[in-house]
């Protein structure tokens, strides 16, 4: 049913489209494509650089100018840093290099609890919000959003010192207790506005049929808000995967981007593995918002315009 | 807020107490991981605090302050960042609405352009920080390449050592990803936008350029808003593109603040200093989001 409409709309769009085309005049067009065409240079140009840089040998990259469209290309430098044999040496006697899986792991690791734990934290929290508000709630939503303008640098000591004393320095516990001061206002933030924006009406029939107000919350709500879940998550997940300055203070080099710093800090270790193991670093959260792009999307704009 | 068919005044107690149940693991886990360390800080900023950071040591009042504010290399590196905050802002904002103008039009691979621009939001600052790094190398970037085929240069430059264009190099990346951001943001205000606005306004007689200020314009204000105060937050606390860039460098060419109380807390070990500064930074980052929503809606009252 749904589908046949779906395709009525499409088509009747799709003949709005070929109407206003038509409207169009030749210099619009032209112009309108050169404008896509600069588009795509400015977003793929850099990324293309390191793809290619990834993909070809030292002695390549040495060719001035850089080879925009190399002649040959080889996996050696995504090899070289898998195997750990870049052939740098850290402080220690251990190839740099051979840090990055772990690191990939740890990434994931920290990544994940959080989703897990800020799914259901700020879940039961927006969701109270945004049904049950209390005398402080409406302030409590506003300290969330001033919290943003904390900087991570104005609270990080406290943290060093405090989990100095406790010996977890250097664990990804450090991270996934730190990691909560951005994730956790950022999930309530958007999960608050999804819940507001869901109709009433199930949660009341389920009030008249005698379900608890807990028993509604996980049978009727958390399997409508899935989409909202979803979004929430991976969001949660791109920016515990993406921080740096916690990582840098409160663990050596633990989680990926801590380390891709600390292999630019490696003489020896060379542009080419440098990009291969950036690339492996990006592909993580490329891949995951370009499955989810509409959810995420929706979330980021409801989430942020609030 | 008070016109919600569940405002509190509507619901009994047992409804609010429940809502206070569940609201408050959250509300537990952020005021000790932020009122705590936030306190902590403030309290740092006016004590002489020893290097090893074991005790508080002497109170100093405001001292910390004075001599932050009394330092030229304070100043210096305050320059640098409202340099770097006007440049990320304006262009993130402005490439941000061009980019959402662009890709609401109807084009053939319309799709595909729209999951481009997700590309750099998705990307880790310090990785951006570090793709552009290279990609500005003097030796090995791609950047002097393109230059030199499309005949701007005649020769390798070395775009990081120069104090002038590392700073312009730095705010370029960070505008690499942030307009995006801005970007997604302003498309998906677009696309909320009535088509029979436009269309009444065109056959009313309406330009182009009339449309864009009398029509989308202002049903953009809302998320223009929004875009451009966290635009400003982003601007003043960016550090990982920074870092991975240039630390700072060269010279002190592009110390932002925060790259400076990194110095002060973990290079030199003066919490004291390096606790005014990250006080003072945090209420330049709040001031200024604060000053925008009210230039921004004090613009919107006087045009409507």
């Amino acid at each position: 049913m749904s589908d046949i409409a779906l395709t009525r709309t499409s088509r009747r769009r799709g003949k709005a489209a070929t109407a206003a085309g038509l409207q169009r005049s030749t210099t619009a067009t032209v112009i309108l494509y050169l404008c896509v065409a600069v588009f795509a240079v400015w977003i793929l140009l850099p990324v293309w650089y390191l793809v290619v840089s990834s993909l070809i040998t030292p002695t390549q990259l040495g060719v001035k100018p850089f080879p925009m469209i190399p002649s040959s290309i080889t996996f050696d430098n995504y090899l070289s840093v898998l195997t750990g044999a870049t052939g740098s040496k850290g402080f220690g006697s251990t190839d740099m290099g051979a840090r990055l899986i772990p690191a990939i792991g740890q990434s994931f690791f920290v990544s994940s609890v959080l989703v897990i734990l800020n799914l259901f934290i700020a879940g039961i929290a927006a969701y109270g919000l945004s049904r049950y508000p209390f005398t402080g709630s409406r302030g409590f939503e506003l300290a969330i959003i001033v919290s943003r303008v904390v900087p991570a640098i104005a609270i990080i000591g406290p943290f060093f010192v405090a989990f100095r004393v406790v010996g977890i320095l250097n664990t990804p516990w450090a991270l996934i207790i730190s990691y909560n001061v951005f994730t956790l206002p950022l999930a309530i933030m958007i999960l608050k506005n999804y819940f507001d924006q869901m109709p009433r009406e199930i949660e009341e029939a389920a009030k008249i049929d005698g379900a608890s107000r807990l028993q509604t919350l996980w049978i009727i709500i958390v399997p409508i808000a899935r989409p909202g879940l979803v979004a929430a998550g991976v969001l949660i997940f791109l920016e515990s995967w993406s921080e740096f300055f916690y990582s840098l203070v409160l663990t050596n080099q633990l989680t990926v981007p801590p380390l891709l710093a600390g292999f630019q800090s490696v003489q020896q270790f060379n542009w080419n593995s440098l990009a291969a193991a950036t690339v492996m670093s990006m592909i993580p959260p490329v891949v995951l918002v370009v499955i989810f792009q509409r959810h995420v999307v929706g979330a980021l704009t409801a989430g942020a315009v609030k | 807020m008070a016109a919600s068919p569940t405002s509190s005044g509507a619901l009994n107690r047992g409804d609010r107490l429940f809502g206070v149940k569940l609201t408050a693991p959250a509300g537990v886990i952020l005021a000790v991981l932020l009122l705590i360390p936030t306190v902590l800080t403030i309290l740092y900023s006016l004590h002489d605090v020893p290097a090893n950071g074991r005790s508080l040591g002497p109170f100093v009042g405001l001292e910390n302050y004075t001599i932050v504010l009394g330092s030229s290399v304070f100043w210096r590196s305050a320059w640098v960042t409202f340099v770097f905050s006007v440049g990320f802002v304006i262009f993130s904002t402005l490439f941000g609405l061009g980019m959402a103008i662009l890709l609401n039009q109807r084009f053939v691979g319309r799709g595909l352009a729209r999951a481009l621009l997700i590309i750099p939001w998705a990307t880790p600052w310090l990785v951006i920080g570090i793709l552009w790094k290279w990609f500005a190398d003097g030796s090995v970037g791609g950047l002097n390449a393109v230059l030199l085929m499309l005949g701007a240069t005649t020769d390798y430059y070395d775009f990081m050592a120069d104090p002038n264009s590392a700073l312009v190099l730095t705010i370029i990346a960070a505008v690499w990803r942030q307009a995006s951001f801005a970007g997604i943001l302003l498309l998906a205000g677009l696309q909320t936008l009535p088509e029979d606005l436009n269309e009444a306004a065109s056959l009313d007689g309406a330009g182009v350029f009339q449309r864009f200020r009398n029509i989308t314009l202002p049903w953009l204000k809302p998320a223009l808003v929004t875009v451009t105060v966290l635009n400003i937050i982003y601007a003043f606390l960016q550090f990982d593109v920074i870092f991975a860039m240039t630390q700072g460098g060269p010279g002190d060419a592009t110390q932002v603040l925060s790259i400076l109380i990194y110095r002060q807390l973990f290079g030199v070990t003066q919490i004291g200093l390096g606790s005014a500064l990250a006080v003072i930074l945090g209420f330049i980052a709040l001031a200024g989001g604060l000053l925008t929503v009210k230039l921004l809606y004090r613009a919107e009252r006087q045009s409507a």
